[in-house]
C-alpha cells in the first residue's frame, strides 16, 4: 500500500504543477500578444526615420559626419549592457545572452580594454553576482513594457559619454526578434553607430516582412520625384537625424528582449505543460499497476490462508 | 483649387502611432517658430521645435498636443510628425511642469554645452507650462 499512496501523492504535485505551468503558458500568450502590438506600433516611427535618411541622403550630403557616426581611434572604453528578464522560468532566454556575454567580457579581458557591464534585469544581475562581477548600473524597471523615456534617459547619458570621448564603443546584448519562431541572442554594436544608411536598413529588415515591404515600396516611391524643402537645412536635419535614429535603435532592443520573454517563457511553458501531462500518464499507470499487484497479493494472500485451512 | 486638396496627419511617438487621420489644418512649431499648413502643401522636410500642435478635425473640432521636438516630414497630402513626446493638452500638469521649470533654473551649468543643455530644458518647460496654464484656463 505504501508505494501506490506515494505514487499518488506525486500525482498530484505534478497535476497541481500542470495547472500552474499551464496558467503561465497563457498568461506569458497574452503578454506575448500585447508585447508585439507595442512593438509593430513602435516599427512606424524607425520606419518614418529610415525614411527620412534615405529622402536626405539623396541631397547629396557628401561628406556629412556625426560625432556619434566616428568611430573613435581606440578602442578602450567600451560598455557592454545587458538586456535580461526579471523574471525565470523562461527558458534559455537569459542563458542565452549570459553566454554571449561572458564570451565578451574575456575577450575585453585579453585585449586589455576596459569594459563597463551594465545589467538590466534580476536575471542578469544575479547572475553575475554569482560570477562576482563588478555591474557598474543595474536596472530593474525594464519590464514586459518599455517605455521610450526611460530608454531615452539611458540613450543620452551614452551619447554624451560617447561625444565627450569617455565611451569609444557601446555594445548591447539582448535577444533579438526575428519571426515568431525564431529569436536569437546577439551582441550588437550601437556606438559608433557607423553608417546610417545601413543601420536604417538592418533596423528595417529586422521588422516584419509587411513592413520591410512597406519601406521599401516608400523609399522607392520618393525617389528623386520629390523636392523637398528642408528647414532649417538637409545637413542641420541630419544632425538631429543621428540621435534620434540611435534612441530608436536602443529602444528597439529593449522592445524586440521583452517580446522573445514572452515567446521564450510561452514556449517553455508549453513543453513543460506537455512534459507533465506525459508525466501523468506514466505516474497513473504505475499506479494501476501498483494498486492491481497489491490486490493480486492480497487474493493470493487469502486464497493461501484459506488452502492452509482446508 | 485648394478645395479638392486633402491633408492628413500621422502623428508617430517611438512608442506608437497617435493619430491618423485626415485634417483641416495644421499648427505646429519648428525649431524657429510656428508653421502653418493647409491642404496643397509643397514637400517639406523640417525640424521642430518643442510647443504646440494644433490641428482642426474634419468634423471641425480642435486639438492640441504638446510635442517635444523630433521631425516633420510631408510629402503628398501626407503631413507626418515624428515626435519624442505628444502629449495631450488637457493631461499636462501644471504642477509638473512647474517643478520641471523649477530644476531647469536651479541647475548648475559650467560650460557652454550644459549652458546649452539647460536652455533647452528651461524653454521646453516653459512651453509646457503655459500650454497647461493655457488649457486650464480654458477649461
Amino acid at each position: 500500500m505504501a508505494k501506490a499512496r506515494a505514487i499518488v501523492k506525486r500525482l498530484k504535485a505534478v497535476k497541481n504543477i500542470r495547472k500552474i505551468t499551464r496558467t503561465m503558458e497563457l498568461i506569458a500568450t497574452a503578454r506575448f500578444k500585447k508585447a508585439m502590438d507595442r512593438a509593430t506600433e513602435a516599427a512606424a516611427y524607425t520606419k518614418k526615420i529610415a525614411e527620412l535618411v534615405a529622402d536626405l541622403s539623396q541631397v547629396a550630403v557628401q561628406g556629412f559626419t556625426h560625432p556619434l557616426l566616428q568611430a573613435h581611434p581606440t578602442n578602450q572604453n567600451a560598455i557592454l549592457l545587458v538586456l535580461t528578464s526579471n523574471r525565470g522560468l523562461c527558458g534559455g532566454f537569459n542563458s542565452g545572452v549570459l553566454r554571449l556575454v561572458q564570451r565578451r567580457i574575456i575577450e575585453a579581458r585579453d585585449s586589455g580594454q576596459n569594459l563597463q557591464l551594465e545589467v538590466s534585469g534580476k536575471r542578469g544581475l544575479n547572475f553575475m553576482r554569482f560570477q562576482q562581477r563588478t555591474v557598474s548600473q543595474s536596472y530593474t524597471k525594464f519590464e514586459d513594457k518599455p517605455l521610450f523615456e526611460e530608454v531615452e534617459e539611458l540613450a543620452n547619458r551614452y551619447a554624451n559619454l560617447y561625444v565627450t570621448g569617455k565611451l569609444d564603443r557601446l555594445d548591447v546584448a539582448y535577444v533579438r526578434f526575428q519571426s515568431i519562431s525564431r529569436q536569437a541572442a546577439v551582441v550588437e554594436t550601437l556606438l559608433p553607430v557607423g553608417q546610417l544608411n545601413a543601420a536604417t536598413r538592418e533596423q528595417t529588415s529586422a521588422q516584419s516582412a509587411t513592413a520591410n515591404a512597406a519601406a521599401a515600396t516608400a523609399a522607392g516611391s520618393t525617389g528623386p520625384t520629390v523636392d523637398y524643402e528642408f528647414l532649417p537645412s538637409a545637413r542641420e536635419i541630419l544632425e538631429e537625424i543621428v540621435p534620434a535614429s540611435f534612441k530608436a535603435r536602443l529602444f528597439k532592443c529593449f522592445l524586440d528582449s521583452a517580446v522573445s520573454e514572452q515567446i521564450a517563457r510561452m514556449v517553455a511553458m508549453k513543453g513543460a505543460t506537455e512534459n507533465a501531462g506525459s508525466m501523468i500518464g506514466d505516474l497513473s499507470r504505475t499506479y494501476n499497476r501498483a494498486r492491481q499487484s497489491q490486490i493480486t497479493s492480497e487474493l493470493s494472500e487469502i486464497i493461501g490462508g484459506a488452502a492452509a485451512l482446508e | 483649387m485648394a478645395g479638392n486638396k486633402q491633408l492628413r496627419l500621422v502623428l508617430v511617438t517611438p512608442e506608437k502611432t497617435l493619430r491618423d487621420q485626415p485634417v483641416v489644418d495644421l499648427r505646429f512649431p519648428l525649431y524657429d517658430g510656428q508653421m502653418g499648413v493647409l491642404p496643397g502643401r509643397a514637400p517639406l522636410v523640417g525640424r521642430l521645435g518643442c510647443g504646440e500642435l494644433r490641428f482642426t478635425e474634419v468634423t471641425g473640432a480642435h486639438h492640441s498636443y504638446y510635442i517635444d521636438g523630433g521631425f516633420v516630414q510631408i510629402k503628398g497630402e501626407t503631413a507626418t510628425i515624428l515626435t519624442n513626446r505628444a502629449i495631450p493638452v488637457e493631461s499636462l500638469s501644471r504642477q509638473q511642469a512647474e517643478e520641471q521649470l523649477r530644476q531647469a533654473l536651479s541647475r548648475p551649468a559650467h560650460n557652454d554645452l550644459e549652458i546649452d543643455a539647460r536652455e533647452r530644458d528651461e524653454q521646453r518647460a516653459r512651453q509646457m507650462l503655459a500650454l497647461a496654464r493655457k488649457s486650464h484656463t480654458s477649461a
